[in-house]
C-alpha cells in the first residue's frame, strides 16, 4: 500500500471533499484518510419512487422507515441525533467507539461516515455578510470568490428575494429556485401582503437557497419532488460530500484510504508524518506527506492537534449555535391534502435583523411535516393514541416546524477538554462543558419571542418551544481561533496551524463567531481557500 | 417476552384499539419481532396497567388517555406506540395515516373525537390512580 503522498487530507466531509477537489483539479497528488462508514443496510432496499407511492405499495417499507431493529421508533429521546432516520443512522455509527465524548452539558454529533456530517446536511446555503465574516476572521474579498467556486461545484438553487442580503447576496452561480410547497407558500403569501410592516420590525422572509439541483447535471438529476430526501439520495439532486469523493476516485492523482483514524502528526524536516490507527485491524500505520490538511471537523481536529502538541494544552474553547424548534399551526391548511410533489428540505426562511446591520441576525428555517411519518407527531399529543391519530391525520397538513438558530460567540464557560483514558481506542477521551450566561439566555429568549410574534402575524400559531441539548444545532467551531500572532493552538487566517510549517486546517476550527445561518457553505468556501493557500505555500 | 400466542393476542387487541379494524398477520408478526428486539421492561405497576388494558378496548383507550396526561413515557404506552408505528409503515393501512381533503362536515367528527378523548382521559386518570394505589 502506498503511504507517501504530496498532500494528505484528513476527513471526507464537507470541507475535506472541497479541499480535495481543489487540489486534485490543480493536478497534485492527493490522499484522503478517513474511517469511511457507509450505509450497508438500507440504501439498496429503498425504491426510487415518491413517498406516497412507496407508502401505498411497498411491503418492505417498515424495514427502512422503522429500521431492522426498530431504531426508527423513538422513545424518550431528545438526544442529539435522534432526528436521524434509520437510513441516515450510519452517519453517527462507530463514533462512540472510536471518538467518545463525555459531557453533561454538551452533546455534539460527530461522524465517521464517508462524506461526514454532510450526509445529513439540510442543504441550506448562505453567504455570510461582511460584518459576519469580519467577526469570524475571514476576508470578504477572498470569500466571495470562493463562494462562487463552491457554488459552481455543488450546484445551488435559490431566488433573489427579500432574504437575499442574508442568503445569496450577489452570488452568480445560482440555478432557478425549486417549486414552493403549499404549506410554506401560504406563509410566504402572507408575508408578501404584510411586508412593509414586518420589514419595519426587521423581519424578512425569503426562499432558502439549497444545494439542490433544479436542472440535470452530469450524473445528478434535477429535484423530482419525491419527498424522500430525508431517507435516500437516489437521484443525487441534493449535494452530498461523498459525491465529490466518488467523482474524484476516478482520477489517477487521488486516493481514498478507508478505515484510517488519524491519531496525530509529527513534523519532519521536509514534510509531515501522519500517525494512523486502523479501525479494522487496530494496527498503527505511518503515512508521510509534504503538506497535511486537517478537516475531520472541529472536535476531530482538536483531538489530533492536542495529541500532536503532546497535550501541552488540554482545554480549548468551542462554540455551537443554540437551537430550538417550534411546532406551529396554520389554520388555513386545516383538513387539506398534502400535495404529492414536495420536498423534505426547508424551503423558506425568516430572518430577524432589528438593527438592520446584517449581524447577530436570528433565523427560523421553516419546514412542513410529512415524510417523517405521523406516529412521531401523534406521540407529542397529550391525548390517547387512537383519538390522536384521527385528529392528527386531519391536522397534519397544518403543521409547520420552525427551527430557530441563534448567533453565538465564545466564552469561558464553553470549552472542550482532553483527558487521558487507557480504556478508549485512542487512549484519551474528549469531554466538555457548554453553559450560556444569563444574559445570553435572555437575549435568545427575547429573539425567540420576536420570531414567534412574527410567525403569528404570518398565520402560524406557535404551539410550544422544544429545546435541544447544546450541540443540537450540529454547528461547531472556534476550537483553534484564527489569529495572526503565531501562538500555538491557533490558526493563521490563511489556514496554517500556528507552530507548524506544513500543517493546515480546512474546517471551522478557526471561526471566532457563528452567525445563526447555517455555516456549511462558508466552511466549504473556506476549505477551498485553504487548499489554494496550501498550493501557494509550496 | 411472553409466549407467541400472548403476543399475537396483544397485537390483535392493540391493532383493534388503534384503528378499530382487525389487523393482518404480517403486522402481528412484525409486532412479535419488535417486542423480542425491543424487550420493553415492565415494573409491577406497568404490568398491572397492561393487564388491565388488555381486558377491553374501552379500558385500553381510557388508560392510554390517562397515562398520556399523567405519565406519557410509561412503558405500557410504548407497546401501543410501537404498534402504531408498525401499522403506519404498512401499505395495508396507509389511508389511516396520510392526509386527505376532508369535507367541512368532518369537523363534527373531529369535535366528537375531541370530546371522547377528554372523557376517556378523565376516566383513565381514575383507573390509573386506582391501579397505582393498589400497586404501592
Amino acid at each position: 500500500m502506498q503511504l507517501k503522498y504530496d498532500y494528505i487530507i484528513v476527513g471526507s466531509g464537507a470541507t475535506g471533499a472541497i479541499a480535495a477537489h481543489a487540489l486534485v483539479e490543480a493536478g497534485v497528488n492527493v490522499a484522503v484518510l478517513d474511517v469511511g462508514v457507509e450505509d450497508e443496510k438500507y440504501k439498496e432496499i429503498i425504491p426510487n419512487k415518491d413517498f406516497i407511492s412507496i407508502r401505498k405499495e411497498d411491503d418492505n417499507q417498515k424495514k427502512y422507515f422503522l429500521g431492522n431493529d426498530f431504531e426508527g421508533i423513538p422513545w424518550q429521546t431528545s438526544k442529539v441525533g435522534s432526528q436521524l432516520t434509520p437510513p441516515r443512522n450510519f452517519l453517527t455509527q462507530l463514533s462512540k467507539k472510536f471518538i467518545p465524548f463525555e459531557s453533561d452539558s454538551f452533546s455534539p454529533m460527530e461522524s465517521m461516515a464517508k462524506g461526514g456530517l454532510g450526509g445529513g446536511w439540510g442543504l441550506g446555503c448562505y453567504e455570510f455578510s461582511k460584518p459576519e465574516l469580519d467577526a469570524i476572521g475571514l476576508k470578504e474579498s477572498e470569500m466571495l470568490k470562493a463562494y462562487e467556486a463552491v457554488a459552481s461545484h455543488i450546484g445551488i438553487s435559490g431566488d433573489k428575494d427579500d432574504a437575499a442580503p442574508y442568503t445569496l447576496r450577489d452570488l452568480k452561480n445560482v440555478m432557478p429556485v425549486s417549486d414552493l410547497e403549499q404549506n410554506l407558500n401560504g406563509i410566504f403569501s402572507s408575508y408578501k401582503n404584510q411586508k412593509n410592516s414586518l420589514n419595519k420590525k426587521g423581519i424578512y422572509v425569503g426562499r432558502t437557497p439549497l444545494a439542490v439541483l433544479t436542472k440535470d447535471r452530469e450524473n445528478r438529476r434535477a429535484i423530482q419532488y419525491k419527498d424522500m430526501d430525508l431517507w435516500s439520495d437516489k437521484d443525487k439532486s441534493g449535494y452530498r460530500s461523498w459525491m465529490t469523493i466518488e467523482q474524484l476516485s476516478s482520477n489517477s492523482n487521488f486516493t481514498y484510504h478507508k478505515n484510517c483514524l488519524v491519531i496525530k502528526f509529527r513534523e519532519q524536516e521536509n514534510g509531515v508524518d501522519v500517525i494512523v490507527k486502523r479501525t479494522d485491524t487496530n494496527e498503527e500505520q505511518i503515512f508521510t506527506c509534504k503538506k497535511l490538511i486537517l478537516s475531520p471537523g472541529v472536535l476531530g481536529t482538536a483531538r489530533i492537534v492536542i495529541r500532536s502538541f503532546d497535550y501541552k494544552k488540554e482545554q480549548l474553547p468551542v462554540i455551537c449555535n443554540p437551537y430550538c424548534y417550534i411546532p406551529c399551526f396554520q389554520w388555513r391548511m386545516l383538513g387539506k391534502e398534502i400535495e404529492q410533489r414536495k420536498t423534505g428540505f426547508g424551503q423558506l426562511m425568516l430572518f430577524l435583523d432589528e438593527d438592520k446591520t446584517n449581524f447577530d441576525v436570528g433565523l427560523a428555517a421553516l419546514y412542513s411535516y410529512r415524510s417523517l411519518l405521523l406516529f412521531k407527531l401523534i406521540k407529542e399529543s397529550p391525548l390517547n393514541y387512537s383519538d390522536s391519530r384521527i385528529l392528527m391525520q386531519y391536522m397534519q397538513s397544518s403543521f409547520t416546524i420552525a427551527g430557530v438558530h441563534h448567533p453565538e460567540k465564545s466564552s469561558a464557560t464553553k470549552f472542550i477538554r482532553m483527558k487521558q483514558n487507557v480504556e478508549t481506542f485512542t487512549g484519551d477521551i474528549l469531554t466538555g462543558q457548554y453553559i450560556l450566561s444569563d444574559q445570553e439566555l435572555q437575549t435568545n429568549e427575547n429573539r425567540e419571542k420576536k420570531i414567534k410574534s412574527a410567525l403569528k402575524t404570518l398565520g402560524c400559531q406557535p404551539i410550544k418551544t422544544i429545546y435541544t441539548p447544546h450541540g443540537g444545532s450540529i454547528h461547531y467551531a472556534g476550537t483553534l481561533p484564527f489569529s495572526d500572532n503565531g501562538e500555538k493552538f491557533s490558526i493563521h487566517p490563511n489556514g496554517k496551524l500556528a507552530g507548524t510549517k506544513n500543517v493546515f486546517v480546512a474546517d471551522g476550527s478557526g471561526f471566532n463567531y457563528l452567525p445563526a445561518k447555517g455555516l456549511t457553505f462558508t466552511l466549504m468556501a473556506n476549505a477551498y481557500n485553504v487548499a489554494k493557500n496550501v498550493l501557494k505555500n509550496e | 417476552m411472553e409466549s407467541k400466542s400472548t403476543a399475537i393476542y396483544e397485537a390483535e387487541q392493540i391493532g383493534h384499539y388503534l384503528l378499530s379494524i382487525p389487523i393482518h398477520d404480517s403486522e402481528k408478526n412484525t409486532y412479535i419481532d419488535a417486542m423480542q428486539k425491543l424487550n420493553i421492561p415492565f415494573s409491577n405497576y406497568e404490568q398491572a396497567l397492561w393487564n388491565s388494558m388488555l381486558k377491553s378496548k374501552f379500558k385500553m383507550a381510557c388508560i392510554d388517555a390517562g397515562l398520556a396526561l399523567k405519565d406519557p413515557n410509561n412503558n405500557a404506552r410504548r407497546k401501543l406506540f410501537t404498534m402504531l408505528a408498525i401499522l403506519e409503515a404498512s401499505p395495508n393501512y396507509t389511508q389511516y395515516f396520510l392526509s386527505r381533503n376532508f369535507s367541512f362536515f368532518y369537523l363534527f367528527k373531529i369535535g366528537a373525537v375531541g370530546i371522547r378523548a377528554v372523557l376517556r382521559a378523565m376516566i383513565g386518570i381514575l383507573i390509573v390512580n386506582n391501579i397505582k394505589r393498589k400497586c404501592s
